[in-house]
């Protein structure tokens, strides 16, 4: 499958959970975290972000806590997170939240803000639609690509079990 | 076949089906020992959680009886939303037959490596990113990200097997100073990347001789260096301290002395002075003196990196018939039930009290920024928890880390300033 959408560039290292979504927004619902979503970097960013559009950083983004600050993405219908690498926990909440953390070094020298990025969600190549430059993104394991293409954690349980059951 | 890590033979014990040897890279499915959860802050997660399990047909939790729910973050509850959250979570406990330790128990980490719940040998996961703190007791312990449901649901957790990072550390620290120093002086030197999604195993001359009080600090600080886990090779030191809590059921594993580690730091601590991290970054490590003098407006001692009994007895020492600075508060939040009632049997709660310290119930208190000290922009703290990220404590509050002892003598002189003159020998 590919995603196009536009670039929001968060170019810094070690970005972590508590600026992607302040820890004292935890105990909102998913949904209203989207508005708090990387305010502590940009406090426009979620009246700019539009549902599509995808983030990149630099590297280690989402380090620290295990909050679950994916959430405030997901709330705005950002599908993909394109970072040179990843906070471990972070990474596995993505997948969780059917959010596509891709790994792809060298993607900060690939795009800015406002051009428009394609991922192949099969062969994890990134490309910079503008430029027409790509990247070979890290290819995620095949129990987490099941799980985001069944659309996260619940669908996939559902199906697993129902064939466990069958 | 290449040698492997005493971590590798834990994951290779749980995989499911179970292997005979693991490869770092993979990913595995894996069946905990034990999944620890909090009694959570977000009330919506826990409706979702029930009606999740309802709709995908889950009437008896596989794992209920190796689940350990702990009320810690913002508990007793200090808002009325943060009240309502964790009712819900603890209806969905009592629901499912999950134990749970109330308010006042004290941090996760630091109640099942007390209570015996965990031992040598097991594998944990745990809902907190410094679940690697009971590494020090040699068991894989990671933290959750992603996967609670999937924990819920069906009892398993999906792990990539990490490399493994040894830091051995050698040489005896100069009088007052502490393991905490020693701690944060090593992520100084290895940075936040240090260990990055590798485990980190601690272990030479100095870790050898350290108390299980400050091995818990340094598995504690390996989440710091970005490490999945920390690991300290049972020794006496750790059997002691484990066969006094009740369960002789735990299996030492050994690392294959063929066993390759992905890189290997070498470190002497023998000429450190006290260190202290400044803002906003764990591993931005100088010598105390390097800020000495700089104001405060919070101390803070607790968390589930210092707030242990060596680390109340080290800052009764340097309070000992001394005050608080009028215009500092210290807080003092003990890690668990078990060090207060010991801490107030020697004395040293009451040797706080007697200097105006603050000391609350245990929790893990002001580190997560969610009550109990809250910090107002512009505050500066000086504190003895695990990471002092930007605004953790409260937006637009400066966190400085450091040992016990030094943030004590911060308190007193209302700057930040080096313990060692209120540590001479004529008062030990």
């Amino acid at each position: 499958m590919k995603l196009t959408g536009k670039v929001w560039k968060f170019a810094q290292d070690d970005i972590n959970t508590g600026l992607i979504r302040k820890q004292m927004y935890n105990h909102l619902p998913p949904q209203e975290q989207g508005k708090h979503c990387m305010e502590a970097l940009d406090p426009e960013f979620s009246s700019k972000a539009k549902p599509g559009d995808f983030i990149v950083a630099g590297t280690n983004f989402g380090c620290g806590s295990s909050t679950p600050a994916h959430y405030s993405i997901v709330a705005l219908g950002i599908p993909a997170v394109v970072a040179e690498s990843f906070g471990s926990l972070f990474f596995s909440n993505c997948v969780g939240g059917a959010l596509w953390p891709i790994v792809c070094p060298g993607i900060l020298g690939l795009v800015e803000t406002g051009d428009t990025l394609e991922i192949d969600t099969d062969t994890f190549v990134v490309r910079n639609v503008g430029t027409g430059k790509t990247l070979q993104g890290v290819a995620l394991p095949e129990i987490y690509r099941g799980m985001i293409d069944a659309g996260g954690e619940k669908p996939y349980l559902k199906a697993r079990l129902a064939a466990e059951r069958a | 076949m290449a040698g492997m890590h005493a971590l590798h033979k834990i994951l290779a014990n749980c995989a499911r089906p179970k292997r005979h040897s693991v490869t770092p890279g993979e990913f595995l499915e894996i069946e905990p020992d034990i999944f620890g959860v909090i009694v959570g802050v977000n009330g919506v997660e826990a409706k979702r959680m029930t009606a999740d399990l309802e709709e995908l047909g889950i009437t008896e939790i596989p794992l209920r009886d190796r689940i350990i729910a702990v009320a810690d973050h913002a508990s007793p509850a200090p808002t009325v939303a943060i009240a309502g959250s964790q009712k819900l979570w603890r209806d969905f406990f009592k629901a499912h037959g999950i134990r749970t330790f109330d308010g006042g128990a004290g941090v996760s980490h630091l109640v099942l490596c007390e209570e015996g719940i965990v031992r040598p040998g097991m594998l944990a996961i745990a809902i907190d990113s410094h679940a690697p703190t009971m590494g020090a007791i040699g068991m894989y312990s990671t933290s959750l990200g992603g996967g609670r449901l999937t924990l819920y649901a069906i009892g398993r957790y999906v792990i990539q097997v990490p490399k493994v990072t040894l830091v051995r550390i050698s040489g005896k620290l100069k009088p007052g100073l502490s393991g905490r120093d020693a701690s944060l002086y090593v992520n100084g030197k290895l940075g936040q990347r240090g260990a990055y999604n590798n485990a980190v195993e601690f272990a030479g001359t100095f870790i050898d001789a350290l108390s299980m009080d400050m091995r818990f600090t340094f598995a504690n600080m390996g989440t710091e260096m970005g490490a999945v886990t920390s690991y300290i090779q049972p020794d006496k030191t750790t059997l002691d301290w484990v066969n006094q809590r009740g369960s002789a059921d735990y299996t030492v594993y050994e690392t294959d002395r063929d066993f390759q580690y992905d890189s290997v730091h070498e470190l002497d601590v023998s000429r450190i002075e006290p260190q202290i991290a400044v803002p906003h970054a764990p591993d931005d490590v100088k010598a105390v003196s390097e800020v000495a003098g700089r104001k405060v407006d919070q101390a803070y001692i607790g968390s589930c990196a210092s707030g242990r009994l060596e680390d109340l007895a080290a800052a009764a020492h340097v309070l000992k018939g001394r005050k608080v600075h009028p215009d500092v508060r210290l807080i003092v939040t003990p890690g668990s039930r078990e060090i207060l009632k010991a801490a107030t049997v020697l004395g040293y709660i009451q040797t706080l009290h007697e200097a105006n310290a603050i000391v609350t119930s245990s929790n893990c208190g002001a580190c997560p920024g969610l009550h109990g000290g809250i910090l107002a922009p512009g505050d500066v703290a000086i504190t003895s928890i695990t990471r002092n990220f930007e605004g953790r404590m409260g937006p637009g509050g400066e966190i400085y880390l450091a040992s016990p002892a030094t943030v004590a003598a911060s308190a007193i002189e209302g700057r930040i300033a080096s313990p060692l003159q209120y540590l001479s020998a004529e008062r030990t």
